[in-house]
C-alpha cells in the first residue's frame, strides 16, 4: 500500500538529489543532536537554585584609606547605620558574595589524631555575624543561628563557631547529624571550629567549580581596610539606597571610597554569561539549521513536482487518487530522513565522542539524536506536505495535453 | 564575455527568483554564522604583543612543597620575585602585581576615587612597549632607592588633572603624596596578557607605582592570592617572605643564547634554593613562557570558542549541500535551453563557465548578506550579554574573509552541477522540443 518499491526505483533512477539531501540530514541530525545536547546541559547549570533572594540582595565595597582608621569599630558602626536605613532589612560585612567570581575557598582538616586527618571538600567561606542568614534569606534546617555575643572581631583565624551548606554537611560527615562536628580551620588540632548549624542552599563564588554548594559561615567580623558588606532590601530600592548608603557612611567618616553595588541576580548574569552566551548561539543555530534544511527540501519537492508533472498527472488519469500522490512524497521523504537519521545518529555520537575528548564535555545522551531525528521527521513532513498537496491538484488532462 | 555571463547569469536569477533567494539565504546564513562565530573566536585569540610576542617571557617556578599543587602556579612568591631581579641575564625584567588606591588630589573638592594599579619595575614600559604622553618611567635607581613616584594613564589624567602635562604634580595615593613622572598613551592590551589572573578581557591598570615601595607601603595584593601551605600572614613582612603565589614575573629574552644563559640560571637558582631549605620537590623546576604559549597555558580562548568555530563549519557545509542540491535542481531545469546552447555552437567550457559565473554571483550577494547577519547577531549578542567590545567588534578581516569563503564555497557547490549540466548530450533536449 505504501508503493515502497516504486518509490524506491524512483530515487534510484535519479540518485544524485536524494543523495544530496540525505547527507544533509546526517549532518543536520549530528549538529542539531549535539547542539540541543550541549544547550540543554548549560541550561540545567544556569537554573541551580543559589538558595537567596537574589532581587533583594545586593553587596557593595567600603575603602577606609586612613590607615589609623580602627576597622573593627568603624565596620561596626557602618553595620548599625545600615540597618537602620529605611528599606534595609539586613545588613552584614562580609568576606565574599555568592555567585560573583571572587572570594574566600579553602579546605579544612578532620579527624580524631594526626595520623587519621583528612582534608575536607573545599568549600567557600563566608566571615559574618548573626545576621548573615537573615541578609542571604538562606533556610536554617538543623541547629541554629550565632548568637549577638558569639560574633569575634578581626583576623579570619580565631573563628571557632560555623554554619554550614547541606550539600557541605552531607559531603563531609555522610548521614550523620553535622551539627556538633568540629573541624580545623588549619592543620589537625589548630583553630577548631564547631558546626552550630545547617542551611539548606548557600552556593559559593565560583559557578563553574566542582564545590559550588560547599559553603560554611565563620563566626567573625573581619576588620580590614577593605570590606564587603550584603545588604538585603526591598525589592526596588537600591536605586534609591545607591545613594543614600555612601551619603549616611560619608556623613560618618569621609576618607574611603563606597562603591560597586550590585544586586545577586546581576553576578548572577554576569556569572552565567557564558553559559548563556554558549547556549544562545547554539539555539540560533538549531534553528536557522532546521529552517534551512526544511526550505532547502521544500525547494527540491518543488523542483521534483515540475520535474514529474507528466508522471504525476499520468498517474492521476490512471487512477491515483490526491491522497496517493501526497503519499509517494511523504514516503519518499520518510525513507531518506530515516536513513540520514539513523546515519546522522551514528555520527552525532562519534561527534560527541570527539568533543568529548578534546574538550571537557560530557557523553552525548542518546535521547538527543533520537529526539532530533523525530523532530525532523515531523519538520519535513510540513516542508514536503505543502508542496506535495499542490502536486496532487494536477489535473489529469494536463499530462495527456502535451503528449 | 565575463560581463556577458554575468548578464545571463542576472536574468537566469530573475527567472527563478524564488530558488534563488533560497539559495543566497542558505549561503547567507552559514556565511553569517561562521563570521560569527569565528570573529569571537580570533579577538579572544589575538595575540596582542605582536611581533615581540616571542622576546617576552613569563617566568614560573615550581616551589611548592611535596604532596601539594601538581602543576606549575600561574604566579610565584613575592621573595623569588625579589630574588630573578638579580639575574644578569634578561634585557629587561620586572617583578609585578596588582594593588589599588583611594586617589585624592590637592583639590578638597575632588571626591576620592577608587583605582586598580600595578605595583612594578621602570622595565615594565620598555618590555611591554608602553607608549608616553607626558614624562616617562621613573629612573633606574628607584626600582633599588624607593621613591614616591608614580605613572598615570592618560585617562586618569583626564579625570585628576583635566588632561593636562601633569608631571611634576601631586597625587595622593591613599594619602601618601606621589609625584607623576609620566603619563601614558591610552594603552589597553587585550587579552590583558601580562596579567590573566583577574579576567584576560579586563582593561589596564590606570595607575603604576615602584615595585621598590612595597615593602614600606605595605601594598595590598588585590590579584589571586594562592597557598600551598598554612602559614602566619597577619603583618606584610610575614606575607613578603611567605611561600604565598600573588607575584607575576616577566623577562625579555632577545634570542635562543639567552633564553638558554636563562633557563640555566634559573636552574642554578633553584639548586640555591634547596640549600635554603626551599623548592622541596626533587624534580622541581623552572619554566618560561613566551606570550602566545602563556595564552594558551592560560586557556585565554574558552574551549567554548572553539566548539562553536568547529560546528558552525559544520553548518556552512550543511548550507553549501543544501545549495548543491537546488543549483542541481535549477541548472537541470534549464537543460533544454542549454540544449539549444550548445546545438548552436557553445562549447562545454562555455557552458560550464557561464554556470559559474552564476554561482559565483550568488556566493558573492550570499556573502554580502552574510556579512550584514553577522553584524546583527554580534551586535544583538554584545547588547544583551555586555561583552567586551573587543570580543564583538567586526574584524577588518572579516569583511574580506566573508565574501571570500561565500565566492569559494558557493564555486566548490557549483562545480558539480556545472558540470552536469555541460556534459549532458544536447540531441536529448533538442528532441523533445
Amino acid at each position: 500500500m505504501l508503493q515502497i518499491k516504486p518509490i524506491l526505483s524512483t530515487l534510484m533512477r535519479n540518485k544524485s538529489g536524494p543523495i544530496l539531501l540525505l547527507i544533509q540530514i546526517i549532518l543536520s541530525v549530528s549538529i542539531v543532536a549535539n547542539a540541543s545536547f550541549i544547550i540543554s546541559e548549560r541550561i540545567d547549570l544556569m537554573s541551580r537554585d543559589s538558595g537567596l533572594a537574589e532581587s533583594e540582595v545586593f553587596d557593595f565595597r567600603v575603602y577606609n584609606f586612613n590607615p589609623e582608621t580602627d576597622y573593627g569599630a568603624q565596620n561596626g558602626r557602618d553595620m548599625t547605620t545600615l540597618r537602620n536605613l529605611p528599606g534595609v532589612i539586613g545588613a552584614t560585612s562580609t568576606s565574599m558574595t555568592p555567585l560573583s567570581g571572587g572570594g574566600w575557598m579553602s579546605v579544612f582538616t578532620l579527624g580524631e589524631s594526626e595520623e587519621t586527618a583528612k582534608e575536607t571538600e573545599g568549600a567557600a567561606i563566608y566571615y559574618g555575624d548573626e545576621q548573615m542568614l537573615k541578609t542571604l534569606g538562606v533556610k536554617l534546617i538543623a541547629g541554629r543561628n550565632f548568637f549577638e555575643e558569639e560574633i569575634l572581631q578581626g583576623s579570619p583565624n580565631q573563628a571557632n563557631l560555623g554554619i554550614v551548606s547541606q550539600a557541605f554537611a552531607k559531603a563531609t560527615w555522610g548521614d550523620e547529624p553535622a551539627v556538633g562536628q568540629v573541624f580545623y580551620a588549619a592543620d589537625f588540632g589548630q583553630e577548631p571550629v564547631e558546626i552550630i548549624g545547617v542551611v539548606e542552599t548557600l552556593q559559593g563564588a565560583w559557578v563553574n567549580n566542582s564545590s559550588l554548594e560547599n559553603s560554611v559561615i565563620l563566626n567573625v567580623e573581619l576588620a580590614f581596610p577593605f570590606t564587603k558588606f550584603l545588604v538585603r532590601a526591598e525589592e526596588g530600592t537600591l536605586a534609591q539606597l545607591k545613594e543614600a548608603i555612601p551619603a549616611a557612611l560619608h556623613r560618618d567618616n569621609r576618607e574611603r571610597v563606597v562603591s560597586g553595588f550590585k544586586l545577586i541576580s546581576e553576578h548572577r548574569k554576569s556569572a552565567y554569561r557564558n553559559h548563556e552566551l554558549m547556549a544562545t548561539v547554539l539555539s540560533m543555530m538549531v534553528i536557522l539549521l532546521l529552517l534551512i534544511t526544511s526550505l532547502g527540501l521544500a525547494g527540491m519537492v518543488m523542483f521534483n513536482i515540475e520535474r514529474r508533472t507528466k508522471q504525476i498527472g499520468t498517474r492521476r488519469a490512471l487512477g491515483a487518487k490526491k491522497r496517493d500522490i501526497i503519499s509517494f512524497f511523504l514516503v519518499e521523504n520518510y525513507i531518506i530522513c530515516l536513513a540520514g537519521g539513523v546515519i546522522g545518529a551514528l555520527v552525532a555520537v562519534q561527534l560527541g565522542q570527539q568533543l568529548m575528548s578534546l574538550y571537557s564535555l560530557p557523553q552525548l545522551e542518546l535521547i538527543y539524536p533520537l529526539v532530533t531525528v523525530a523532530g525532523l521527521i515531523v519538520l519535513t513532513t510540513i516542508a514536503v506536505i505543502v508542496p506535495a498537496r499542490k502536486a496532487a491538484r494536477i489535473s489529469p488532462a494536463i499530462a495527456t495535453r502535451s503528449v | 564575455m565575463f560581463f556577458y555571463y554575468l548578464d545571463l547569469a542576472w536574468r537566469s536569477i530573475k527567472k527563478t527568483p524564488f530558488l534563488s533567494l533560497l539559495m543566497v539565504l542558505a549561503i547567507s546564513i552559514g556565511i553569517g554564522i561562521t563570521i560569527t562565530t569565528l570573529n569571537i573566536y580570533q579577538m579572544a585569540s589575538i595575540n596582542p604583543a605582536g611581533e615581540r610576542s616571542s622576546k617576552l617571557f613569563e617566568v614560573r617556578l615550581w616551589s611548592q612543597g611535596l604532596d601539594t599543587w601538581s602543576r606549575l602556579n600561574q604566579q610565584i612568591t613575592y621573595q623569588d620575585g625579589f630574588n630573578l631581579r638579580k639575574s644578569p641575564v634578561p634585557v629587561r625584567q620586572t617583578p609585578m602585581f596588582m594593588t589599588g588606591f583611594a586617589v585624592q588630589t590637592d583639590d578638597p573638592e575632588f571626591t576620592p576615587v577608587l583605582e586598580n594599579a600595578r605595583v612594578t619595575d621602570r622595565d615594565f614600559f620598555g618590555l611591554f612597549s608602553v607608549p608616553f604622553l607626558y614624562g616617562g618611567a621613573w629612573d633606574k635607581q628607584v626600582d633599588s632607592e624607593p621613591a614616591y613616584q608614580v605613572v598615570i594613564s592618560e585617562e586618569l589624567n583626564k579625570q585628576v588633572f583635566a588632561g593636562e602635562n601633569s608631571v611634576g604634580n601631586t597625587l595622593y595615593l591613599n594619602r601618601k603624596p606621589y609625584q607623576v613622572v609620566g603619563v601614558t598613551k591610552t594603552w589597553n592590551p587585550s587579552p590583558k596578557y601580562y596579567d590573566v589572573n583577574n579576567g584576560a578581557f579586563n582593561d589596564a591598570e590606570k595607575i603604576f607605582v615602584p615595585y621598590s615601595l612595597a615593602p614600606t607601603e605595605e601594598y595590598q595584593s588585590w590579584g589571586n592570592n594562592q597557598s600551598w601551605r598554612n602559614e602566619p600572614m597577619d603583618t606584610y613582612a610575614q606575607r613578603l617572605a611567605s611561600e604565598a603565589h600573588w607575584n607575576q614575573y616577566w623577562v625579555e629574552l632577545d634570542n635562543p643564547e639567552q633564553i638558554r644563559a636563562y633557563e640555566e640560571w634559573l636552574a642554578n637558582y633553584i639548586e640555591q634554593q634547596k640549600l635554603l631549605g626551599r623548592f622541596e620537590m626533587p624534580d622541581a623546576k623552572a619554566e618560561i613562557a613566551d606570550v602566545a604559549q602563556w595564552l594558551k597555558v592560560n586557556k585565554v580562548v574558552p574551549e567554548d570558542n572553539k566548539i562553536l568555530v568547529g560546528l558552525s563549519a559544520l553548518f556552512l557545509i550543511v548550507c553549501l549541500v543544501n545549495m548543491l542540491g537546488l543549483l542541481l535542481a535549477k541548472f537541470l531545469k534549464r537543460a533544454p535551453e542549454i540544449g539549444v546552447r550548445r546545438a548552436i555552437g557553445a562549447s562545454q567550457s562555455q557552458i560550464f563557465s557561464q554556470h559559474m559565473v552564476e554561482v559565483g554571483l550568488i556566493g558573492f550577494c550570499g556573502g554580502v548578506l552574510g556579512l550584514l547577519w553577522a553584524w546583527g547577531s554580534l551586535s544583538l549578542l554584545s547588547a544583551h550579554f555586555e561583552l567586551e567590545d573587543a570580543l564583538t567588534q567586526l574584524g577588518y578581516s572579516m569583511w574580506v574573509l566573508a565574501p571570500s569563503i561565500a565566492i569559494i564555497a558557493a564555486l566548490l557547490a557549483g562545480i558539480y552541477p556545472a558540470w552536469r549540466i555541460c556534459s549532458t548530450n544536447p540531441s536529448v533536449h533538442l528532441k523533445s522540443q
